[in-house]
């Protein structure tokens, strides 16, 4: 891709939208990559030659979606409401979610993933116990309890959340505190589960999010990953400039590992390739500036009590 | 306006017929030396020309096989560089060849190719190189999500002398970079001299040869080779396939 002016970068050229080029520098064009690896790594005197465009397209956007799903670190964030069924469909996108959060009162609380289940297909019986079947032999199928009491506030589940001794206030006269309860009688807690904030369930086979009914008709903003394909439109794919070469060396790793009759240290030597440079991207990637770590350092003498 | 491989083409035509405008003349006159000795073998212009159409289309062909060999020698390192670069003398010759075609959209949904393509370099939607699949391919790529055609990446499949370009939705700004075959040779004459036709080569239907003057002794030898066919003389086809043998072998 050509360089642009500061007026293309900053107005787009007065059309619209006027923020298609903001922070654009930082992205190598998926196109940019391909063209660019037919013509230093693919030819006559290359290691690589003869093989289809198609074959570098498919690598170069493995290559992509592998970034995408450790390394990249850059997550998408879609905000939604929960409606009374307590169900949120997951984005067209999604691969994985990074964080889950109620935004309430001008606060993110993260939620608890529930490692519980708290969805499930019902399969509709008789008096007998049997199951029902349709007119085509399908299993018949409706809501089930486990769902509906989900729904319903019903369901209880291993997570506390308000408790309860949650809201109950003491009196503090003459420099003590007086409660008109026992205090003190909750041995043998589970901070894992103790936590006030509702929690969720991804039911990955339906593509949706699963709420606790303390959900309902709040705010869920999602942060997740994708593949970085945006939804098959190759000209908006790209990749941060830092993963470019590893980009190609693992389109050069990648081909050469398919390819009849490579010698193996040639293969050996592009993995090698490979693997070093994604480790260098990371690095670089994680932006560890003197700065920042001085910052950090900054903490070490305070006083904890 | 002509795209850069066309006014490349041109300028080595240009340079083709400036430093050598009658080549054609002094190949049959060549030609008619060896062949015509005590009047026996005289070939007629008209022969003459359908033989030099062949011999000029054989040793084009043979370019390309030339380059891949010595692309190989390339390779393994006994290719030297600067005058020493045979391989890229030989794209030169193929370059002179190279030219492009806007394509048209058929009411069958494909493209024809230009009558004269030899060699299909690339097909370009706008600025995007469309990918040559197969066609027992095509459907894999494109029920693939990864692979789809798509405007940025388009492919396409042959057919013949048609191309099918994918997505389908692309129906202009297509355009065929390729390597023509080179035009037919013809000796023209306006009239007779003693009994001879005499060269003119500002008739209507003059075309010289379009290869390098370097390939004045292959173009000879091979319609040596030919002539020596029709007229029933062994003599003259050996010579020409020795001649073509010992040219050959000093190009490696």
């Amino acid at each position: 891709m050509a360089f642009i002016t500061g007026y293309q970068y900053y107005e787009n050229s007065g059309s619209s939208p006027q923020d298609s080029n903001w922070g654009s520098y930082q992205y190598v064009p998926l196109a940019d990559l391909v063209r660019n690896f037919e013509l230093m790594y693919v030819g006559n005197d290359k290691l690589v030659n003869n093989v289809p465009r198609y074959n570098i397209i498919f690598h170069a956007k493995r290559a992509i979606q592998e970034l995408n799903y450790d390394a990249l670190k850059e997550t998408k964030v879609v905000e939604l409401t929960v409606c009374d069924n307590l169900r949120v469909v997951l984005p067209p996108d999604y691969v994985n979610w990074v964080r889950i959060s109620l935004f309430k009162d001008g606060t993110l609380f993260p939620l608890n993933e529930n490692v519980q289940v708290n969805y499930a297909k019902s399969y509709l019986q008789d008096n007998d116990c049997n199951v029902l079947f349709d007119e085509e032999g399908d299993v018949l199928t409706g809501t089930s309890l486990l769902d509906y009491e989900r729904i319903t506030s019903g369901l209880r589940d291993m997570y506390i959340g308000a408790g309860k001794m949650s809201g109950r206030e003491g009196y503090f006269v003459d420099d003590q505190w007086y409660f008109s309860y026992p205090i003190g009688g909750r041995y043998g807690l589970n901070t894992e589960t103790a936590n006030i904030n509702p929690t969720f369930k991804i039911d990955k086979a339906s593509g949706v999010i699963n709420f606790s009914s303390d959900m309902a008709d709040q705010i869920v903003v999602i942060e997740y990953v994708s593949d970085g394909m945006e939804g098959g439109e190759d000209a908006n794919v790209s990749v941060n400039k830092m993963f470019e070469e590893y980009v190609y060396a693992y389109i050069k790793y990648a081909i050469l590992n398919n390819k009849f009759g490579v010698q193996e240290y040639v293969v050996r030597r592009a993995q090698k390739d490979k693997s070093a440079l994604l480790r260098n991207a990371k690095i670089r990637l994680s932006n560890i500036h003197p700065g920042r770590l001085l910052q950090n350092m900054r903490g070490q003498s305070k006083w904890l009590k | 306006m002509s795209t850069p491989s066309e006014m490349e083409g041109f300028i080595y035509f240009y340079y083709l017929c400036v430093n050598f405008p009658d080549m054609i003349n002094s190949v049959r006159n060549t030609v008619l030396a060896i062949a015509n000795k005590q009047n026996f073998g005289y070939i007629t212009p008209a022969d003459f020309n359908l033989y030099a159409k062949q011999a000029q289309l054989d040793i084009f062909e043979d370019y390309f096989y030339r380059y891949n060999q010595w692309v190989l020698k390339q390779n393994s390192r006994v290719s030297g560089s600067e005058y020493a670069d045979i391989v890229r003398n030989l794209e030169e010759v193929i370059d002179s060849f190279s030219t492009s075609s806007t394509l048209t959209l058929d009411s069958d949904s494909t493209f024809d190719l230009p009558s004269d393509f030899y060699f299909l370099t690339e097909i370009r939607s706008g600025n995007n190189t469309a990918d040559r699949v197969s066609n027992a391919n095509i459907l894999k790529l494109t029920l693939s999500h990864l692979t789809a055609p798509t405007t940025t990446f388009p492919a396409y499949v042959m057919n013949g002398s048609q191309i099918t370009l994918y997505p389908t939705t692309i129906d202009t700004g297509v355009t065929a970079l390729y390597i023509r075959r080179p035009l037919d040779p013809r000796w023209t004459y306006a009239s007779f001299s003693g009994g001879e036709p005499v060269f003119n080569e500002s008739a209507a239907d003059y075309q010289n040869f379009e290869l390098p003057e370097t390939d004045e002794p292959l173009l000879v030898s091979k319609i040596l080779q030919y002539a020596g066919i029709s007229i029933r003389e062994a003599d003259i086809y050996q010579a020409g396939v020795a001649e073509e043998t010992t040219t050959t072998q000093k190009q490696g």
